[in-house]
């Protein structure tokens, strides 16, 4: 854990900034959202998979947790990276991470993130024909969305 | 000018039909009451009380509600037990048009009758009947296995007496 640290100052230097850390946790921010790829290659070498992929709604402002952990001991590491609402895409790691391919589906299903680069961007919990993304906090349940069927056929 | 629609007394031979077409129904309706073959339509909770329905202490085989197939292509009643939501209700569909006609529905539980719970979600159909028709609604969350006896008693009278709702459509045979 410490190597990895110290080896992500060198590497990225301003663009990272540490936010807090205990043992086997450490927390992350990253500035930069283009560098989300690169970053993940690094972290690839210590951390086996992307267990949990979160996005808060700050307003105008979107944050994406990014959790890694491990198969061999008890490292956790957490990447925050904010995303601005009118530019509302980032890079996709699922050729990095495979269980990032339903992570950032679902992501894309409930909040409208468009990643760039997945192979297969599709809604996963919702119909497909589904009006809106409904965990924004914009989202408000009016009667089209309450009323929608997705049947053509009435009774 | 003559009038095509002067009306006429039935002769014998219409009224020996319209009797033997009424004793035929009765007969026909009187053998689907005491045999319904349901379908386990279960998707939560409420399907753990439908699975005692069919056990020895809330024996449903005795009302002739036999627990045999589970196919949707040989049962004439259909058990939605469970939250439907919009993307299952595609499927519920699905299955409700394999069936052979005439078919029965019972919906069971609050979910199904209003959308309980989950009433004013997103992503919940508030209440089966916006979607198919259906016969009896049990509420509950969930209901005792008795009451699943119950709606089949209703079911059966409904049945008996032409007040189904495939029956009041006009899909009875």
């Amino acid at each position: 854990m410490e190597n990895l640290s110290e080896k992500l100052k060198n590497e990225f230097k301003k663009d990272i900034e540490p936010i807090a850390g205990q043992d086997n946790l450490m927390i992350i921010k990253l500035n930069k959202k283009s560098l989300i790829k690169k970053l993940s290659w690094e972290i690839k070498r210590y951390f086996d998979l992307l267990y949990c992929l979160t996005v808060v709604d700050y307003a105008p402002v979107f944050e994406l947790n990014y959790v890694f952990s491990n198969y061999r001991n008890n490292d956790v590491l957490v990447i925050k990276v904010n995303i601005d609402q009118k530019d509302f895409n980032i890079d996709s790691i699922s050729d990095i991470f495979d269980s990032a391919n339903w992570e950032e589906r679902e992501a894309y299903d409930l909040f409208g993130i468009k990643f760039d680069g997945h192979p297969d961007l599709r809604r996963i919990l919702l119909p497909e024909d589904w009006p809106g993304h409904p965990m924004k906090k914009s989202f408000k349940v009016d009667d089209e969305i309450r009323n929608w069927t997705g049947l053509d056929m009435k009774f | 000018m003559e009038d095509s629609n002067d009306f006429s007394y039935p002769g014998m031979y219409e009224i020996i039909f319209m009797k033997s077409q009424k004793f035929i129904n009765a007969v026909l309706n009187w053998g689907r009451s005491n045999s319904l073959w349901p379908l386990t339509f279960g998707t939560s909770c409420c399907a753990i009380e439908m699975m005692t329905v069919g056990a020895t202490k809330v024996d449903s085989d005795r009302l002739g509600v036999l627990f045999v197939g589970d196919s949707p292509r040989q049962s004439d009643l259909i058990m939605v037990s469970g939250t439907i939501t919009k993307k299952m209700a595609r499927r519920l569909l699905t299955v409700y048009e394999q069936m052979p006609d005439p078919k029965y529905v019972i919906a069971v539980g609050a979910c199904n009758v209003s959308g309980g719970l989950y009433h004013d979600s997103y992503n919940t159909i508030e209440g089966i009947d916006r979607i198919m028709p259906v016969d009896v609604f049990i509420p509950g969350c969930p209901p005792r296995p008795e009451q699943f006896l119950d709606a089949v008693k209703v079911l059966q009278k409904l049945i008996r007496e032409n007040k189904s709702k495939a029956q009041t459509h006009g899909k009875s045979i």
